[in-house]
């Protein structure tokens, strides 16, 4: 998804109007429970919210210059890896055997055998269409955004095809920027 | 639901960003290599292992050279040095960018065109450095046979030298290009057998 992403891919930056950060805010609650408490410092409501427009219906949102979430036309908002490393257990965790952690890395998706193999786990109740983190087996910090195509229990009774949609992974372009200036 | 979640400190390699486990799978392993024996010893005990018993057989053949008991001083620095200088020779020489799997290796190989007519292949010498229109050029005016520049069956080129010249060529290369080591020809003898030069 970021394989290539620099500050020249950036088609519009704006501040949004207070009702859209709290819209903004609102879909980030429902969907990452775990981070309300945080939710105040890393989207202050006084701070202005920072939404950059990217080719693709790709949407980031920005606060202080440091990208914090994206979403994908109006899909889930997903956090960037460097916010899930800081609070690792707000997204539901699927892992993927070793063999399939340098494919990752080159941005493949992920397909089911890489999670119903013996090094991979599963975890039963998330559904479709969900943003998951992926983790490695043996690894300790989440390797992976991803967002589910089929469903935990289907993975595992088809194990054909792809499981889940790579959209954000370690050494991509937006991993690479840590700050927008 | 009054706590408040701490974000959790990672430690990211200081050289490819990542997150310290997953240097071995960053652009370069072995750059990582001596920034994480210092800041994340633990999480690759193999390495520190590595690095102290290079440590001690360049200090073991120093002293024997030198025979000066400042063991400290050299063993640190051979070690790095140690790790460093066999991915460097890789990097340096295909024009200052780095390319991944750069197997430096030379192929020789035997066809047969005709009955008593063969084809010597040479693939590889692009490895060194060596630019192969100036090479076929050389083994050409040496065997007195005709020497060109083929495209082989994946996208890298080879140099098709007319007649059997396997015994010579080897000793031509490493004469005429002594970047080349003997020990990285290799022949194909019904599949690869490390027949080294």
């Amino acid at each position: 998804m970021f394989k290539k992403f620099s500050l020249e891919e950036i088609s519009s930056q704006n501040q949004v109007k207070a009702s859209v950060q709290r819209r903004i805010r609102q879909s980030i609650q429902e969907e990452y429970p775990g981070l309300e408490t945080v939710l105040e410092d890393l989207l202050p409501k006084k701070s202005p919210l920072i939404v950059v427009k990217c080719p693709n219906h790709l949407t980031l949102v920005v606060v202080n210059n440091v990208p914090l979430f994206f979403c994908i036309r109006d899909g889930p908002y997903m956090p960037t890896l460097r916010l899930l490393h800081q609070y690792p257990n707000i997204m539901k965790r699927f892992q993927v055997d070793r063999g399939a952690i340098k494919f990752v890395f080159s941005g493949a998706n992920i397909m089911c055998p890489g999670l119903t193999s013996p090094g991979g786990v599963l975890d039963e109740e998330v559904e479709a269409e969900r943003p998951v983190a992926i983790y490695a087996e043996g690894k300790q910090h989440a390797l992976a955004i991803g967002f589910t195509k089929m469903s935990a229990k289907d993975i595992k009774s088809i194990n054909k095809g792809i499981g889940v949609d790579n959209m954000h992974y370690l050494n991509d372009g937006l991993w690479k920027m840590e700050r927008l200036d | 639901m009054a706590e408040k979640l701490e974000p959790a400190k990672v430690l990211y390699c200081g050289v490819c960003s990542l997150p310290a486990e997953y240097c071995e799978f960053g652009p370069d392993f072995a750059r990582c290599k001596p920034w994480l024996i210092d800041n994340a010893p633990d999480l690759y005990p193999d390495l520190l292992k590595e690095a102290n018993e290079k440590g001690v057989d360049n200090v073991s053949d120093k002293l024997q050279a030198v025979g000066i008991s400042g063991a400290d001083g050299a063993a640190t620095s051979s070690s790095q040095t140690g790790g460093t200088s066999k991915k460097e020779e890789v990097k340096r020489l295909p024009g200052g960018k780095v390319k991944k799997k750069e197997r430096q290796e030379v192929i020789i190989e035997k066809v047969v065109r005709n009955k008593r007519k063969c084809i010597t292949i040479v693939k590889g010498l692009e490895g060194f450095g060596i630019k192969l229109s100036d090479a076929s050029k050389k083994l050409g005016k040496k065997f007195a046979t005709g020497a060109s520049v083929v495209k082989g069956p994946t996208e890298k080129e080879q140099i098709d030298v007319q007649g059997d010249i396997i015994y010579d060529i080897v000793e031509f290369i490493t004469d005429t290009w002594p970047d080349v080591p003997e020990r990285s020809i290799f022949f194909i003898e019904d599949g690869k057998k490390v027949q080294a030069g």
